[in-house]
């Protein structure tokens, strides 16, 4: 892709947020992180995201699944990292300088909870109007159904609007079964 | 009554043990009289059969003697009596007769008459009372006194037996009256009693007796035809089983006689018949030289020459043969009758008889007492023997001398003579055949023809001949075809010769000229050769200098590929810095993402703040762009530096091989020079032996003409020796070709050498056809 296209892109940002600042007060307008699992690109509420990370190596912990990495200490609190990609059986996961951690948190009243997902890259903050988002179809993605709230379509590409309390719940849920 | 005269006082004396056996009809007439009755006889067989009798009565017996006999007989009584016979020359002799009448059916048939030898005792009485009863002084039988005694004692036994019973009751029957009398009744009794006792065994006995000789007698008839059975009552114990047992002995005796007889009368059947259809011819006479044999073949023997016998014998013919004295041969001297009375053993002659050559064996044939009893002659016809032997004999002294054109006339042989003689005549057919082959075959070969072989067929050494002479006639033919072919080849050879030897002459002579112009040539070569030298030295500098040249561009090339090598590693660095300014980047953008959510986590307040986290955004992946562009630049131009060192090298190894193939190119110059010096030499020496050649050629040409020459007169020569093989006619594949050419030579000779030249394109002609084969 070429230099200029790239400035034009990003001037379609700047006017997109533009439109997102100018309907604000509607308040329909609610942000989201994309990020990209294999091909498919996904989204969360960014209020959910609490910091994101570049990848480090993480401290292993016995008798978990395959997909849970490990724990991290952040700044004093041990968080746990799985990979959403093993998690969504989407590719075999390889870890780079540029692979990245998103530190996602619910927001479930007093009792919170933190966790990693390592994700192949972080793309954008995206904007987008409630009445735009679609339900999910049965079928069509990899990830199941009960995670996604819905699709929406961004500059003609799909994201996948994952519920991270749904996320981590079924987290905790596993945990538990363990 | 017949009186047969002469008589004389000879007296011929029966010998001891000789029984004379005739049979004579009811009438008297002789059926039958053995050999010894026709011996002392002296009449022939045929003389005695079917006369009477009486032919051999002698006039002194009395004429009651026979009237006796005959009567006796008439009552079929057997007759015994001395009797006196007549021989035929009128001699006596004396016999003990025995005639008794032949049955047969229970009905007299014959008479036989069976004489036996008389004592000397017997004779003398018999002699007496013939001469007494001839001088009327005795009769045969008894008269008076003697006559009443004979007839007395000839009563029959049953008359005897009653006069004597009632000579013996007369004083019985006196005692008889005297016992009535004195009334002494149980002593009458009694008397009568042992009286009738006695009269009743005697009438038994009586009865017993007749009956038992009245079937002894039929017994004995039944004997005398041969009809012997025998249920006689053998186990009587008195006078009368003794009489049935001598019977029956004798009867026993007489069967075993006549079985013994049937037995050798069989097996003399068998010799009789056997010698009877015997391939050789048998006559058998009695001991008086009388033929009683003649078996088959020696009557067809005598059939054969009898036409011609009886141009010597008028009254021979073998129908009259039997019977006849063997004298009928009177001109035969081993058949007459002093040589036949010496004769002891078997005596073989040969004689011509009447034109037939006889072969003759004689044997006199002996009683076991050593008594002559006849002889047998066994005759051989050797005359077509004789006459073949004769002809044979011609014919192989006639083979003898070469002549051949004899044969065996085979008209009037038959049997073994004439297949002897066919075969004999076969054999000579083929000796002629055989040499009349062999001449042909010779002459024609003496004429030079030698078209002709032997077909004929033969065998053994015969065949071998004439394999043997076809396969020499073959060989000869194919010789002289071998030679002919030989001749012609080379005739027409030394004509090629000829001819090649004048294109040899011309050629040898182009060949000097050609010579002269290499000479010249050779010349001008030389001074090629010379600047050649001259300027490979030239060569030789030029290539030292070019050596230099390539290895000091072999130096530059290596400065190249160190400078290059100094490229590549600062571009490495290049690539390290932009990868630090990539990962800035990324943390950059990482940096304004997570401000981003703080920015939007801060809300209102935080819109400023997302705004220039954006923008930072922005740059932090602007620049991670370029530094990936950098990135792909830098390692685009190391890549290019790495394929420019690999040309570099490259272009090193091609300098370094410039300048090995230039020190090579410089020593094959060298080379070049040091061959060039060589060839100088060697063209001098080229150029003498041109020279040499030169003289050589001249000699060669002078010999080409010489051989033509000699070749000319070579064919000369073939062609008279193929005009000789002409004489031999041979079957073959080129034969017509040269029976054209013999005849066209004979036929004209004034014109020889026309038909010489014809006869050679005939030839030429003949090539032209094998060219084309």
């Amino acid at each position: 892709m070429s230099e200029k296209n790239e400035n034009e892109n990003e001037i379609d940002a700047l006017e997109d947020e533009n439109s997102a600042k100018k309907s604000s007060d509607t308040s329909t307008i609610i942000q989201y992180l994309s990020f990209v699992l294999g091909k498919e690109e996904y989204g969360v509420d960014i209020l959910r995201v609490q910091e994101i990370r570049s990848w480090e190596p993480v401290s292993r912990v016995p008798n978990v699944p395959f997909y849970e990495k490990g724990v991290v200490n952040l700044r004093g609190a041990i968080v746990p990292i799985i990979d959403l990609r093993e998690r969504f059986s989407l590719s075999k996961p390889e870890y780079t300088p540029l692979t990245v951690v998103v530190v996602l948190q619910t927001g479930s009243g007093s009792h919170t909870r933190i966790m990693g997902v390592v994700v192949d890259s972080v793309s954008d903050v995206i904007s987008i109007e409630r009445t735009d988002i679609q339900s999910a179809p049965d079928f069509g993605t990899k990830v199941s159904n009960e995670f996604i709230n819905g699709l929406v379509s961004v500059n003609e590409r799909m994201v996948m609007l994952l519920d991270v309390d749904k996320l981590l719940l079924l987290e905790t849920l596993e945990q538990n079964d363990y | 009554m017949k009186i047969n005269m002469p008589i004389t006082n000879n007296e011929v004396v029966m010998k001891p043990n000789t029984i004379l056996v005739t049979r004579t009809d009811l009438k008297g007439i002789i059926t039958f009289a053995n050999d010894a009755f026709v011996e002392i006889s002296g009449f022939t067989r045929e003389e005695l059969v079917g006369s009477s009798h009486n032919i051999v009565r002698h006039p002194e017996m009395p004429a009651a003697a026979f009237e006796d006999m005959w009567r006796t007989l008439k009552q079929n009584r057997p007759w015994q009596g001395m009797v006196k016979n007549r021989t035929k020359t009128g001699d006596y002799y004396w016999v003990n007769a025995n005639a008794m009448p032949l049955f047969e059916n229970n009905a007299v048939k014959g008479y036989l008459s069976v004489r036996l030898t008389p004592s000397r005792a017997e004779i003398d009485a018999a002699n007496q009372l013939y001469r007494k009863i001839n001088a009327k002084e005795a009769t045969l039988h008894p008269t008076g006194l003697a006559a009443v005694h004979k007839r007395l004692a000839e009563i029959s036994l049953g008359k005897k037996m009653a006069i004597s019973a009632s000579l013996l009751l007369l004083p019985n029957a006196l005692l008889f009256r005297e016992l009535v009398t004195t009334e002494n009744y149980p002593l009458i009794g009694t008397f009568a009693l042992t009286t009738l006792l006695a009269f009743w065994i005697m009438s038994s006995a009586i009865r017993t007796t007749r009956n038992f000789f009245s079937s002894a007698v039929h017994e004995l008839y039944r004997l005398s035809v041969n009809e012997f059975s025998p249920p006689l009552n053998l186990t009587r114990n008195d006078q009368f089983g003794d009489l049935f047992r001598g019977i029956y002995v004798a009867g026993v005796k007489l069967g075993d006689d006549i079985a013994q007889g049937k037995q050798e009368n069989s097996n003399s059947l068998r010799i009789i018949q056997g010698l009877k259809y015997a391939e050789c011819s048998i006559l058998i006479t009695n001991a008086n030289s009388e033929i009683i044999f003649v078996n088959q073949a020696a009557e067809q023997l005598f059939l054969r020459a009898q036409q011609n016998i009886q141009t010597i014998i008028p009254d021979f013919s073998v129908q009259k043969l039997l019977g006849s004295p063997i004298s009928i041969f009177h001109n035969i001297p081993a058949l007459q009758k002093t040589e036949l009375e010496n004769l002891q053993h078997s005596k073989t002659s040969q004689f011509d008889l009447a034109g037939h050559t006889m072969q003759l064996a004689v044997k006199p044939v002996f009683e076991k007492d050593g008594e002559r009893i006849g002889y047998v002659a066994e005759w051989l016809d050797r005359t077509i023997e004789v006459k073949v032997e004769l002809e044979i004999e011609h014919l192989v002294s006639a083979i003898k001398e070469g002549d051949l054109s004899k044969r065996i006339d085979l008209s009037d042989k038959n049997g073994f003579m004439k297949s002897l003689s066919v075969n004999i005549n076969d054999l000579t057919d083929v000796i002629e055949n055989v040499f009349n082959d062999i001449n042909h075959i010779i002459g024609k070969l003496a004429e030079g023809d030698l078209t002709n072989s032997i077909h004929s067929e033969y065998q053994g050494v015969y065949a071998q001949c004439k394999d043997n002479m076809n396969d020499a006639i073959l060989k000869i033919s194919e010789f002289i075809l071998q030679i002919r072919e030989a001749a012609d080849f080379v005739n027409t050879s030394s004509q090629e010769m000829a001819s090649g030897n004048n294109n040899l002459s011309n050629r040898v002579e182009q060949q000097a000229a050609s010579l002269e112009e290499t000479a010249a040539s050779m010349q001008e070569l030389s001074s090629t050769v010379i600047s050649n030298a001259e300027n490979t030295k030239n060569a030789t500098v030029v290539v030292k200098s070019a050596a230099q040249l390539a290895e000091k561009g072999g130096e530059v090339v290596k400065s190249a590929i160190s400078a290059m090598q100094a490229i590549n590693e600062s571009s490495n660095r290049i690539a390290e810095i932009i990868g630090v300014i990539d990962e800035i980047a990324f943390q950059t953008n990482l940096l304004a993402l997570n401000a981003s959510v703080e920015a939007a986590r801060a809300g209102e307040q935080g819109r400023g703040f997302s705004v220039v986290a954006t923008e930072v955004r922005n740059l932090a992946q602007r620049s991670a762009t370029a530094a990936k562009q950098s990135n792909e630049l830098i390692q685009n131009s190391v890549q290019e530096v790495r394929s420019g060192t690999a040309f570099v090298n490259e272009t090193g190894a091609a300098l370094m091989e410039i300048v090995d193939s230039i020190i090579h190119v410089g020593t094959i110059v060298g080379h070049i020079t040091a061959a060039s010096n060589e060839q100088s030499a060697g063209i001098n020496q080229v150029n003498q032996a041109v020279s040499q050649m030169d003289d050589i050629t001249q000699q060669n040409a002078a010999l080409a003409e010489q051989a033509a020459a000699g070749s000319m007169a070579m064919s000369e020569q073939s062609a008279k020796m193929t005009h000789l093989l002409n004489f031999f006619k041979v079957n073959g594949k080129s034969s017509a070709v040269y029976s054209a050419k013999a005849t066209l030579a004979t036929s004209k000779p004034a014109a020889n050498k026309q038909s010489v030249a014809k006869s050679k394109v005939v030839a030429n002609a003949n090539f032209e056809d094998w060219e084309e084969f």
